[in-house]
């Protein structure tokens, strides 16, 4: 099964698994990787390291907040391992997804899925829904 | 006083070199269009060099040279029109830039992160000796050397920082 790293400023990522759980039940494999704030660079590399050594050579994709940044910059020093991938722009629609698909696919399929279900999850809503009739 | 001072925006050290925000900010503040990375190590790694276009704010271009490239590139060049940010990852860098002719005029320490030998002096910024003693060769000779982070955060000149260590 493909191993999951959410890596983002703040708590971000461990809310956004927590939320994820909420709805799809308790899940294994998934590893988050908070920078706090105050929290050195150096810090968040040692933590992304220890978790991608546990993960060893398990199919991984990794789940980035925002392209830039120190967690950015953390994780794509690790992109030259072939078994690595990485999405950017994570958000809840796209995590459920791809923790509901990951038994099938491998972390380079995921990653595209999770391009597009998190692409096609932003809407702009009101005017999907058309002029509103008055009161009734 | 040498007079091929090259007008260059602004020389920065930070060994995360282009860094989300941080850069962003400064390139707003310089109207910057242009960054020049001068490393070895990223010279050499075309890899690395993708990670940092990536992470470059839109509409910026990103160059990357060797400290010998670099030389070439920015020694004497009268660059008004196209304010350049230079990025260097060590004042050690800096002070090769500079003793090669490129004469830039403010030299801002951005980020240094702890390594032995180093101690934290100024926000997320650590110097060992041998890099102080750089910094001050630097003053010496003419150049503005401010610790700062972020453009409009609090900035200590290397002078003033050296009076409290």
């Amino acid at each position: 099964m493909t191993q999951i790293v959410v890596v983002t400023h703040g708590r971000l990522g461990e809310e956004l698994l927590r939320t994820a759980e909420m709805i799809l039940g308790p899940q294994e494999g998934v590893h988050v990787v908070s920078l706090l704030a105050e929290e050195r660079p150096e810090t968040l590399q040692d933590k992304l390291d220890a978790v991608l050594q546990r993960v060893g050579a398990d199919d991984t994709l990794i789940l980035l907040d925002f392209l830039g940044g120190t967690p950015y910059n953390a994780v794509a020093r690790c992109l030259r391992d072939s078994h690595i991938e990485c999405v950017t722009g994570v958000n809840l629609p796209l995590l459920l997804e791809i923790l509901s698909a990951r038994d099938a696919f491998s972390a380079a399929d995921l990653a595209q899925m999770a391009v597009r279900t998190g692409r096609e999850a932003i809407k702009n809503l009101k005017p999907l829904l058309g002029p509103a009739s008055d009161g009734a | 006083m040498e007079h091929d001072i090259a007008d260059l925006g602004l020389v920065r050290i930070d060994d995360r070199l282009i860094h989300g925000q941080v850069v962003a900010n400064w390139v707003k503040v310089l109207r910057s269009r242009r960054i020049v990375i001068v490393d070895d190590d990223v010279a050499a790694d075309s890899f690395m060099q993708n990670v940092m276009r990536l992470a470059a704010p839109p509409g910026v271009t990103v160059e990357v040279y060797s400290l010998q490239e670099g030389i070439n590139v920015l020694k004497g060049k009268p660059l008004q029109a196209d304010k350049i940010l230079v990025l260097l990852k060590s004042p050690q860098v800096a002070e090769q830039l500079y003793r090669n002719g490129v004469h830039f005029k403010v030299l801002n320490v951005g980020g240094l992160g702890a390594a032995p030998g180093r101690r934290p002096v100024f926000k997320s910024i650590s110097l060992s000796d041998e890099e102080l003693a750089i910094l001050q060769r630097l003053v010496d000779r003419g150049v503005e050397v401010t610790l700062q982070t972020v453009p409009g955060e609090k900035k200590v000149s290397l002078a003033s920082l050296l009076s409290r260590l």
